[in-house]
């Protein structure tokens, strides 16, 4: 049958097997291997290829693809064939005698798996895989041992033993120990080689969360990842997310994030399709960083996309559609009660004042007399739907022959938003936001050696929304009065021919004409349009240098992109009437006009600054990668990293100069036996932002490994701890990104030569008046300032028990110091901008941990159960602050984000108790306000008082657990997130337009949340324990002061998503020509375990923005060959 | 590439603006003078004046509450004090020096240019002090820049005992004065820069506060020490102080005249708006009183703060049409309690309590206006008798439930029922309201300039103004005052002080005491006479940001302030109750009220920094 040379043979039969493997690896979407799989057929006749029939009769044209092999492979664990000594120092096969051995190979549910790579253990390059048939046929000797093994499957192996059939089935593999993930500059890396520390999510997990914005599925996902959503509003749905906290008291406190190479926002990640990604990894300490240099001192998020794979083309399709609604509603007090309240707080403050609000008024609104004469918002309901839709759809196609392989995937997101649309507007205000992505990743082989690969991508946002966002909506109808207006005055006789809307209004009262919110106007009366593009073109270049010396290959890879952004705001300025003469008998009424003047039927105009911003990258490497007397394993490599940055959007000359950095990084790394491991890495890195003396910082890191279960005196144990390794790295780390983004140049001083703020007047005797704008300095410069350092430890611990449950446990611990600072200057220097320097140390200490479960049933039952932990804490070390008489008062030893306020024993009962207790310093107070401890007995209330209260605002646990069920073709999932030790603050700070999130009532128009209603102060009913104070019209400093009355715990626990799955039958899939077709079902924030009841827990104090979405969703994926 | 590379990251270009380039030319560096300007204390600005209603004059309804209004109320505190200039006046003082500092460099000016641009700063110096010593008491004075990277141990200053303030206040400015314009020669471009005049003015202004009371040995005041144990104020009165204030003044009257300033007078004016109407004595007068004030730059005006223009007319105009019921611009809340419609002399120019003609007990009881109160009080309307018979300046200051406001459009006084008047009580249209309205029942005047038009929407045309800051007549009371404490009464203090009587429509002193007092002799008395030259100041300067300064001054706040606010009842619809007295508000003041407690924070920043006694 076999009409080739032995050593052909063998040649062809591995070729079949990475054919082969390369289709169970697309069905496995593990898109490396394909990787490899392709490079090596670059040297096969290709049309060969796609008939696996034909490729028996195959020849080999040249055996000097191997180097493109390695090329392809290098750091790939999952087949290791090409390793020239073994091949070449192996036993020759003809003297053994060959039988030929055939067999099914099948999962554990029985269905034949294809492309099971099969090989002799002693000699790799014997071997073939399964056909499409899960059959195999393969010449072995008849003492052979051979290895079964695929991607996802645990290998077996099985001593022949002169059978001549062995069929067998394999097992899911769920220790994944044979898993590599992706580390800095895309290099592969087995997980059982890793030092430092990387975690990687994978992108199926990231795709069963029904959100159309990535970012919000990472909490909870990855052990080191502290991420938490704050509001539900389409377009500004980004989470938060740090790598191991927060430990620098500069303005960037984000990780760094790649997406292929290429740095960008996290707006960029959160359009990223799930479907497209490859890998997503978390490289979390220094070692895994250091060669990011100063980019990656907060951690990096790494994300691939896919590449093509050889074949014919390959279609995968998902269409998810969503229903979305608030987890929670804020609920207000009604109108009536509103009023009362309102006269309350007038009167209780000022005994002489005047209520606001007649009896009669309160009693015809309660009554419901005359809606249009006594009207009753409810804000919420007039402009909020109770749920909206989100359509999801993604589409791509790969595939590729000999020359090349192409990726692209295009996918279209609409989610909308919950507001209401009038129809009498020919236009939509609601939130609807249409993004758009289109992918093309292209592989080229230029020559055996050379390898290009392009890509272009772009994501395009097309917004359309209220005018001032759906936040604001939020936040304004929690400040609009509830019964002074209607939203709308129904068209009377008398404006029957008028063409616009009669809103409602007042006249203000701090003044004349409209002075109002309406809400209602404010949304319908026009529209914003966004729109907001990236575009990104990169090139890559990989040489294989196996020529001028095995492992050697180097890389050159630049891209460029363009991100703009404008908006255009169409509106019309709404006609607004006030009730005239309502007659109470006839409810006969007139509207008067209250802006005739201002008012217009048509739309006009308003365009902010389009912002463009543009970026280009270069990198250049080289890296070595070799194993020497298959017990050293060496690898290298050296990167030189340029960059560069310009955008539009400048606030002055120094903010438009371009921002750069430069640097040369490097990694060597020795491994001996697998079992003993060493890496050292290096990042020297130049900012533009320092002083030519300071400019460049040398951050040097190195790590050790152990493999305890490789060691031989552990083979006793390894049935039952089959992986136990110990990591260790310390490096240092550099931060440029310091103080705030705005300020650069610390070298130099900054000043502003026309600054209105300054501006002095004279004369104006006769005529008009002489103006000058004045001069401000804006920095002083100081050359000192420069790197802000990072000295991090890794200490990590890898156990896998019974090949069913993995864990990694890591214990870290970072001390940053030349943390830049502001100083401490008595006000008498008259300084104009804050002194600073590199004086601030912070530490952050954690845990991470995550937990690995599968198990597998012959009867085709799986169970899967991953859980994780991230504990993440920090700690100013040296803060300069003034010297404290209280010790409690210093900074250091806490947390950076902890807050400091006073202690709230209780609301006061009565005057007598206000006169008895200590002077409070905030201002007017009485029976009924707040009653603050005096914790430096001083008898008065002051910032000696204020305490570290409550927990950091950024939490400091953030953990998740879920697992997977499948029985055949029914999969179901439950995931469940949440965290901890966090307090955040219901924001009781006065309204203004920088604070719009405000709750106190009245204030603005501060509508009453029914849960302040409930719970009160009053003179009537004098509970010390209420949640709100006494009431004011005018709000209450002594009761806003940052303090434990409004403090909140934030942690929570929640269903933060469920899946229910089902496969469709093969002969269904067959007739649509689909190779897998499944339908699924799932939701997210179905509920949520906390003792805060307001709001959704999640949005902290934020409580009053757009709320977090409970999402229902269906869809359907397909992939079709 | 090791070049290459270091251009890569060399971006910043050698042309950046650095604090270099504000010196560079005549042009910046007008600009680094001007902003040593723009840090005034903006005078007559609700927001940025403590003298508007901070104190006893101005109240507001309570929904109209500010940070003034706080302090006025008692609330004044350590943690985060209202009002508080210390920040911006020391940023204010390092940017001064910036300038003295670099002026030299400046290629393209003339020396005697740049010698008056410094003498500029250095007044404004001292000014800056003088402002903060006003209000904080002795305070670290600022005699040179500290460098951006001085030691903590020299930026901790520590504060310099009063007599050292005025010390160096008062040689600041000598040391400008020579180098000074007499007056400014491009009124246009100019008015408002430092004159000799205005420093000559504001030099007699601070040596007669380092004279009064509150300076000159305050035993209240002898527990405040520096860190070191030295005494702060000196504890012994020098009377020495007194005569210096008095020649100080009577140096800047005379170089007032020299530079052609005098009181002014309606009258005097080059063909007299609204000849035509023939306008009565009265209404002359009354423009007279009011136009001194608000007409800008007028004969009678030293200083006027061109950073503070009139931003208080609308606040204080009452609404008065009721054809415009809509242009709710005009908000009548600008409320001068009752104390203060006391404060003003009767027709006769003494106290109400001292005029022999004068039924004070009945102050409280209804009167109904006849004919010949026709242009004060609008004809037939009732109003408390305590609105009756005063002097010109009560009626030309305030207005009232039932007061006649001349002006606003109508100009023809022959009608005087065709005029504008108050309509205060409840249900009318300038009624106290929840968010409107005066709340005592009275209005200020004084800051409306009688051309100023209410139109109709919600327009209100102004003639706006800068905020004088000292007038001729506070410099003449000034004089009165320095020269009665150092020399006793006598015919110069009468001379000084019945000047701006007569420009008030008043009699002499001597002739109004004589005549209608049941204390004829009072001013024969150095005692006597100080408390008509201090009432003579509070009714002549009335609403223009001085009482609040010159209670403290004195020391007479701790009288003055202990006393409840009144006004009349604006929630009554008849006379009958809206004229029944009511307490609005007790007001406390006690020891530490005189000085600003200094920011508990800048005393935990900068240990060897005493806080004032008291807070």
């Amino acid at each position: 049958m076999n009409i080739l040379k032995p050593d052909k043979r063998m040649q062809i039969e591995s070729l079949r097997r990475y054919y082969i493997s390369l289709r169970c690896c697309l069905a496995q979407r593990n898109i490396m291997i394909v990787k490899l799989v392709i490079v090596l057929l670059v040297g096969a006749h290709l049309q060969a290829a796609a008939n696996p029939l034909r490729f028996r009769n195959l020849k080999l044209a040249d055996r000097k693809m191997s180097p493109i092999i390695s090329n392809g492979m290098e750091g790939h664990s999952a087949i290791q064939t090409t390793d020239k000594n073994s091949r070449y120092a192996g036993e020759p096969t003809s003297t053994i005698q060959n039988i030929q051995v055939t067999g099914l190979v099948a999962d554990s549910t029985g269905v034949p798996l294809p492309g099971v790579t099969i090989y002799v253990k002693a000699n790799k390059s014997i071997g073939t895989a399964t056909d499409e048939n899960g059959r195999y046929i393969l010449d072995v000797p008849d003492n052979a041992v051979l290895v079964f093994s695929m991607v996802s499957f645990e290998s077996r192996e099985i001593p022949v033993n002169g059978r001549k059939v062995i069929n067998i089935t394999l097992r899911p593999a769920t220790t994944r120990l044979d898993e590599t993930v992706v580390t800095a500059f895309e290099t592969h890396q087995k997980k059982s080689d890793m030092v430092g520390s990387v975690t990687s999510i994978s992108a199926e997990d990231l795709a069963k969360n029904p959100s159309s914005n990535l970012t919000t599925a990472l909490a909870g996902r990855a052990a080191g990842l502290i991420a938490f959503q704050r509001s539900g509003e389409p377009g500004q749905d980004n989470a938060n997310f740090f790598i191991r906290g927060v430990t620098t008291f500069g303005y960037k406190t984000d990780p760094l994030i790649l997406i292929d190479g290429v740095e960008l926002s996290a707006t960029d990640l959160a359009r990223i399709q799930p479907d497209d990604i490859a890998n997503f990894s978390i490289l979390k300490d220094a070692t895994a960083t250091a060669v990011y240099g100063a980019r990656g001192a907060n951690g990096v998020i790494l994300v691939t996309t896919k590449e093509g794979a050889v074949g014919k083309a390959k279609l995968s399709f998902r269409i998810e559609n969503s229903i979305s609604e608030p987890t929670r509603n804020v609920k207000i007090a009604d109108p009536v009660t509103y009023m009362k309240m309102y006269n309350e707080a007038i009167v209780t403050r000022d005994a002489s004042a005047s209520p606001l609000y007649d009896e009669d008024r309160i009693a015809n609104t309660a009554s419901g007399a005359n809606p249009i004469a006594y009207p009753a918002n409810d804000w919420q309901k007039l402009l909020f739907k109770n749920y909206t839709t989100t359509k999801r759809v993604n589409l791509n196609v790969s595939g590729g022959g000999g020359v090349a392989r192409y990726f692209i995937s295009g996918s279209y997101d609409r989610d909308n938003g919950l507001l209401k649309v009038d129809h009498r507007n020919n236009f939509n205000n609601n939130i609807s936001l249409n993004s758009y992505t289109l992918r093309t990743n292209l592989n080229v082989n230029v020559t055996k050696t050379t390898q290009l690969n392009a890509r272009l991508s772009g994501n395009f946002d097309d917004y359309t929304g209220p005018i001032s966002g759906g936040a604001e909506m939020y936040n304004e109808i929690m400040h609009s009065n509830p019964i002074l207006f209607p939203a709308y005055f129904p068209t009377d006789s008398a404006h029957q021919f008028v063409n616009h809307i009669l809103f409602g209004n007042s006249l203000d009262r701090s003044g004349s004409g409209v002075g109002y919110s309406n809400p209602y106007a404010d949304m319908v009366k026009g529209y914003k349009n966004y729109s907001r593009s990236l575009m990104q073109a990169q090139l890559e270049l990989k040489q294989d240098f196996s020529f001028v010396t095995e492992g050697l290959s180097a890389r050159v890879m630049g891209y460029t992109y363009r991100q703009s952004y404008f908006d255009v705001i169409r509106s019309y300025d709404p006609y607004y009437y006030q009730l005239a003469g309502y007659d109470k008998m006839t409810k006969a009424y007139t509207l008067t006009p209250l802006n005739e003047d201002l008012g217009t039927e048509y739309l006009s105009y308003q365009q902010s600054r389009p912002v463009v911003s543009s970026s280009f990258y270069l990198e250049a490497m080289a890296s070595y990668n070799r194993i020497f007397k298959e017990k050293h394993g060496i690898s290298g490599m050296v990167i030189y990293q340029m960059k560069g940055s310009q955008s539009s959007a400048d606030g002055d000359l120094q903010q438009s100069l371009p921002f750069r950095n430069l640097g040369v990084s490097g990694r060597l790394t020795y491994n001996y036996d697998k079992r003993y491991y060493a890496e050292f890495d290096f990042g020297y890195n130049g900012s533009e932002r320092f002083a030519a003396n300071h400019r460049y910082g040398f951050f040097p890191s190195y790590g050790l490994a152990w493999t305890i279960s490789n060691e031989k005196f552990f083979k006793s144990l390894k049935s039952v701890v089959t992986n136990l390794r110990l990591r260790t790295t310390y490096g240092l780390i550099g931060n440029d990104a310091i103080g705030s983004a705005d300020d650069r140049f610390f070298y130099i001083s900054n000043v502003k030569m026309n600054d209105p703020d300054k501006k002095a007047t004279f004369g104006g005797t006769t005529g008009s008046t002489y103006s000058l704008d004045g001069i401000t300095v804006t920095r002083y410069a100081n050359s000192d300032i420069t790197w802000e350092t990072s000295r991090e430890k890794n200490l990590a611990l890898d156990i896998g028990l019974f090949e069913d449950l993995t864990i990694t446990a890591e214990f870290y611990s970072q001390y940053r110091d030349h943390i830049l600072m502001t100083r401490t200057v008595p006000l008498t220097m008259g300084l104009s901008a804050p002194s600073r320097a590199n004086v601030g140390a912070a530490t952050g200490r954690g845990t991470d941990i995550s937990l690995n479960y599968s198990k597998y049933f012959h009867n085709g039952f799986w169970f899967q159960a991953m859980g994780n932990f991230t504990y993440a804490t920090s700690e100013y070390k040296v803060f300069e602050e003034p010297h404290y008489d209280e010790p409690y008062r210093y900074h250091v030893g806490h947390s950076l984000s902890q807050t400091y306020g006073y202690i709230a024993e209780r609301l006061f009962v009565d005057d007598k108790d206000v006169e008895n207790s200590p002077l409070q310093n905030f201002g007017e107070y009485g029976a009924g306000d707040v009653k603050y401890l005096d914790v430096n007995h001083d008898g008065e209330i002051t910032d000696a008082d204020a305490v570290p209260i409550g927990n950091p605002t950024t939490p400091e646990i953030v953990y998740g657990f879920g697992f997977s069920v499948g029985y055949k073709s029914f999969d179901m999932s439950a995931f469940f997130q949440g965290l901890a030790n966090e307090s955040f603050w219901i924001n009781t700070q006065p309204y203004s337009s920088e604070n719009t999130g405000s709750t106190v009532p009245f204030v603005s128009d501060g509508e009453v949340l029914k849960a302040y209603a409930d719970s009160y102060w009053s003179e009537d009913n004098r509970n010390i324990n209420a949640l709100w104070p006494r009431l004011s019209a005018s709000g209450n400093k002594n009761d806003n002061q940052i303090s434990t009355w409004f403090m909140r715990d934030g942690s929570f626990l929640r269903l933060k998503q469920v899946e229910i799955g089902y496969s469709l039958p093969k002969r269904i899939q067959q007739k649509l020509h689909a190779t897998s077709l499944r339908i699924y079902a799932n939701a997210s924030n179905l509920f949520t375990i906390s003792k805060f009841k307001l709001w959704d827990v999640e949005m902290g104090g934020n409580g009053l923005g757009y709320p977090i979405q409970r999402v229902f969703n269906i869809g359907l994926n397909m992939d079709i060959h | 590439m090791a070049t290459s590379c270091k251009k890569y990251l060399d971006i910043v270009p050698d042309d950046v603006a650095t604090l270099d380039n504000a010196f560079s030319t005549r042009a910046e560096a007008k600009k680094y003078l001007f902003t040593c300007y723009s840090y005034m204390p903006k005078n007559g600005n609700i927001d940025d004046d403590p003298a508007m209603q901070g104190g006893d004059e101005i109240w507001r309804i309570l929904y109209r509450r500010n940070g003034y209004t706080d302090m006025a109320r008692g609330l004044q505190t350590k943690v985060g004090p209202i009002g508080e200039k210390w920040t911006i006046l020391y940023k204010a003082l390092r940017d001064c020096y910036i300038f003295l500092d670099n002026i030299d460099r400046v290629p393209d000016m003339e020396t005697t240019e740049k010698r008056q641009w410094i003498g500029e700063v250095k007044f404004l110096i001292a000014y800056y002090h003088f402002y903060l010593v006003r209000m904080y008491g002795p305070i670290p004075l600022i005699k040179h820049s500290l460098p951006i990277d001085a030691s903590p141990e020299e930026v901790q200053v520590s504060r310099d005992p009063v007599d050292s303030c005025f010390n160096f206040i008062v040689h600041e400015i000598d040391e400008a004065i020579p180098d000074l314009p007499l007056m400014s020669y491009d009124p246009v471009q100019e008015a408002g820069r430092i004159t000799q005049v205005v420093a000559y003015a504001m030099k007699a202004q601070i040596l007669v506060y380092a004279a009064s009371p509150l300076f000159n040995g305050n035993t209240d005041e002898a527990g405040l020490k520096g860190p070191d144990g030295t005494q702060l104020f000196d504890q012994t009165v020098s009377k020495a102080k007194w005569d210096s204030a008095a020649s100080a003044s009577l140096k800047a009257i005379e170089i007032c005249q020299s530079a052609g300033l005098k009181l002014y007078d309606y009258r005097d004016q080059n063909g007299s708006n609204y000849n035509q109407f023939h306008l009565s004595d009265t209404i002359v007068t009354q423009l007279t009183i009011r136009n001194a004030f608000c007409e800008k730059w007028n004969s009678g005006i030293i200083w006027a703060n061109t950073q503070a223009f009139s931003s208080v007319q609308g606040i204080a105009l009452p609404m008065m049409d009721v054809a415009r019921p809509e242009n709710h611009v005009p908000r009548g809340e600008m409320s001068p309690p009752l104390k203060i419609a006391e404060m003003f002399y009767t027709q006769h120019g003494v106290p109400i309590d001292e005029d022999k003609t004068w039924n004070y007990n009945g102050r409280d009881n209804l009167r109904t206006a006849d004919s010949t109160y026709a242009l004060y009080i609008h004809r037939n309307y009732t109003t408390a008798a305590l609105n009756f018979d005063r002097e010109p300046r009560f009626y030309a200051d305030m207005g009232f439930d039932g007061s006649v406001w001349y002006g606003q459009g109508l100009y023809d006084d022959s009608h005087p029922s065709d005029l504008f008047y108050v309509q205060a009580k409840f249900g009318q249209i300038d009624a106290l309201q929840f968010d409107r309205g005066s709340i005592t029942g009275y209005f200020i005047k004084k800051f409306i300039h009688f051309e100023n038009v209410v139109e109709a929407g919600a327009s209100y045309a102004t003639h706006d103004y800068p905020w004088p800051i000292m007038r001729l007549s506070g410099l003449y009371l000034l004089y009165a005052e320095a020269l009665n404490e150092s020399q006793g009464p006598g015919p110069e203090v009468y001379q000084y002080l019945n000047l701006v009587r007569q420009a008030a429509g008043l009699q002499s002193v001597e002739s109004s005491w004589d005549a209608y007092s049941i204390n004829p002799s009072e001013y024969k008395t150095q005692k006597g006479l100080r408390d008509i030259i201090h009432q003579e100041r509070m009714i002549e300067l009335a609403f223009e940001g001085q009482r609040f300064w010159d209670l403290r001054r004195w020391k007479e706040a701790a009288r003055m302030m202990n006393a409840p606010i009144r006004g009349w009842d604006g929630q009554q619809k008849n006379a009958e109750d809206y004229y029944r007295p009511v307490t609005i508000f007790n007001q406390t003041f006690g020891t530490k009220d005189y000085f600003w407690p200094i920011n508990d924070k800048e005393i935990t920043a900068n240990k060897k920094l005493v806080q004032n006694l008291g807070w």
